[in-house]
């Protein structure tokens, strides 16, 4: 069993962060390598879980454009998203759902439909907090103390 | 680079002083979004102390120097703190690129993400950042400088403003973002009305852009993107919750809002009418989202692997993401 690519990046950020910024005397360049080491800490903490969340939101959008739109659902059913597992096509798939998403919504917008409007929010939300890093913002003060 | 620069620097320096100087010190400061800056100390009859902003070939924000330079000459002796100015120049034979010299003005600048960083002079500090600003907000600037700032408005000024910051983020966007969409839409759906008076806007007026020392603000800085329009947008910018974001209620980790509102309108003379300033502080997030994927196009397409324009992307606009959502949801409910 070899170690995680995400226990490997976790201790890189804190070697970077604890023992090699300290040693460097300039300090914009100190700085610097201060701030590769904590954004390496936050790309540690998401590795895990960037493809299956990224996944997970394609099925999510799937869900809402049936239940929300009028879209044809050929349209849908060409967007297999179960036929895929490979990072790069399932993004690739997430750009045309999140198209997708952004005219149906738009659409609801301009009909007034507010259920439709408060669901489509509910989904923005779900996908937000699926993807957002801020939280780990903490992290960021490590190389300013 | 930096040993390159110097040394053209202290030549240029004794060359437009007339005097003769030795270079003390030559640092740079991290994180100037727009120009690369240096602190440098230099010593002729006396010991001076200056800071360099030299242009970039690839930055944050893409601003003109000349602006950020007539901002400043508009406030010089004024109830607003900015650096004397010493120089500017476009010409990039002398240092490389276009420059910008100032002195030094004492003080300390903070990260606008660090809660407690005032502490424990947050209440006096957050009485003259608010009044600070109000100041700029009635301030009757110089005719010629006013026409300059105000050569790119057009009616309405809101129009102008948003318009800009959506050809940056359409331009520079790597995927379509649903809630920036509909943000932007609720934007130009429902526009604030014309301000009374235009008013020179600041334009990055936020905590961690002004130096304190102590209890004392001594200097407002970062002008690079002041322009002429509507003094909510400093307001909305400023009271942004991404720059108190551990504690969204004390805007800037100085005040809380009501009370810094309050110190606002007394300092401009101006009412806030509520309604138009959530259609500011919904365009703050979206401007915002502008500049923090300008970053990451930056970053992205090799241009500038500055760790800022990385982290620009990754939490700031995360959280400027979430602001827009709030308000949304906010316009939405019941």
């Amino acid at each position: 069993m070899k170690p995680d690519i995400n226990e490997a990046l976790l201790n890189a950020a804190q070697e970077i962060i604890g023992r090699f910024s300290p040693l460097i005397e300039d300090e914009y360049e100190r700085s610097r390598l201060g701030s590769w080491g904590a954004l390496i800490l936050i790309s540690a903490m998401k590795f895990n879980d960037a493809g299956s969340a990224l996944y997970k939101e394609n099925e999510d959008i799937v869900l809402w454009l049936r239940d929300y739109t009028n879209l044809d659902s050929e349209e849908l059913t060409n967007l297999d998203i179960k036929a895929y597992q490979d990072v790069s096509t399932v993004d690739k798939i997430n750009q045309e759902l999140r198209e997708l998403l952004n005219r149906e919504f738009m659409a609801l917008e301009d009909s007034g439909d507010k259920v439709g409007i408060r669901s489509g929010l509910v989904l923005m939300r779900t996908m937000h907090q699926r993807r957002k890093v801020s939280d780990l913002i903490g992290l960021l003060q490590v190389p300013e103390d | 680079m930096s040993e390159e620069l110097s040394s053209k620097f202290i030549s240029y320096y004794s060359s437009f002083s007339n005097k003769d100087y030795s270079l003390v010190s030559f640092e740079r400061i991290f994180g100037g979004a727009s120009r690369e800056t240096y602190k440098i100390e230099v010593k002729g009859d006396t010991v001076e102390r200056l800071i360099l902003r030299v242009t970039q070939d690839s930055s944050l924000i893409e601003t003109e120097q000349e602006t950020e330079y007539l901002a400043y000459s508009a406030f010089q002796n004024s109830a607003v703190p900015v650096p004397d100015l010493l120089d500017m120049s476009e010409d990039k034979n002398i240092l490389g690129a276009p420059f910008m010299l100032m002195k030094e003005l004492k003080g300390e600048a903070a990260s606008p993400f660090t809660p407690g960083v005032y502490s424990p002079n947050e209440k006096k500090l957050g009485y003259q950042f608010w009044s600070i600003l109000g100041e700029i907000a009635k301030k009757d600037i110089n005719k010629d400088i006013f026409e300059i700032l105000a050569e790119e408005l057009s009616s309405p000024s809101w129009k102008n403003e948003l318009d800009k910051w959506v050809k940056v983020i359409h331009e520079d966007s790597i995927s379509i973002e649903p809630i920036l969409e509909a943000g932007i839409r609720t934007l130009y759906r429902n526009p604030p009305k014309e301000p009374e008076r235009l008013s020179i806007v600041h334009g990055d007026y936020r905590s961690g852009n002004f130096l304190f020392l102590n209890d004392q603000i001594t200097g407002i800085l970062d002008w690079e993107m002041a322009h002429i329009g509507n003094p909510l947008e400093d307001l909305g910018w400023a009271l942004s919750p991404i720059w108190s974001w551990q504690d969204r209620k004390r805007p800037g980790y100085l005040i809380q809002k009501e009370e810094a509102l309050k110190v606002w309108e007394s300092s401009s003379n101006i009412k806030v009418d509520p309604v138009e300033l959530k259609w500011w502080e919904l365009f703050a997030a979206v401007k915002g989202m502008a500049i923090w994927i300008s970053a990451g196009n930056e970053f992205k397409s090799g241009k500038n692997i500055d760790p800022i324009n990385l982290f620009s992307a990754w939490i700031p606009g995360d959280i400027h993401l979430e602001v827009i959502l709030d308000i949304l949801e906010d316009n939405n409910e019941a």
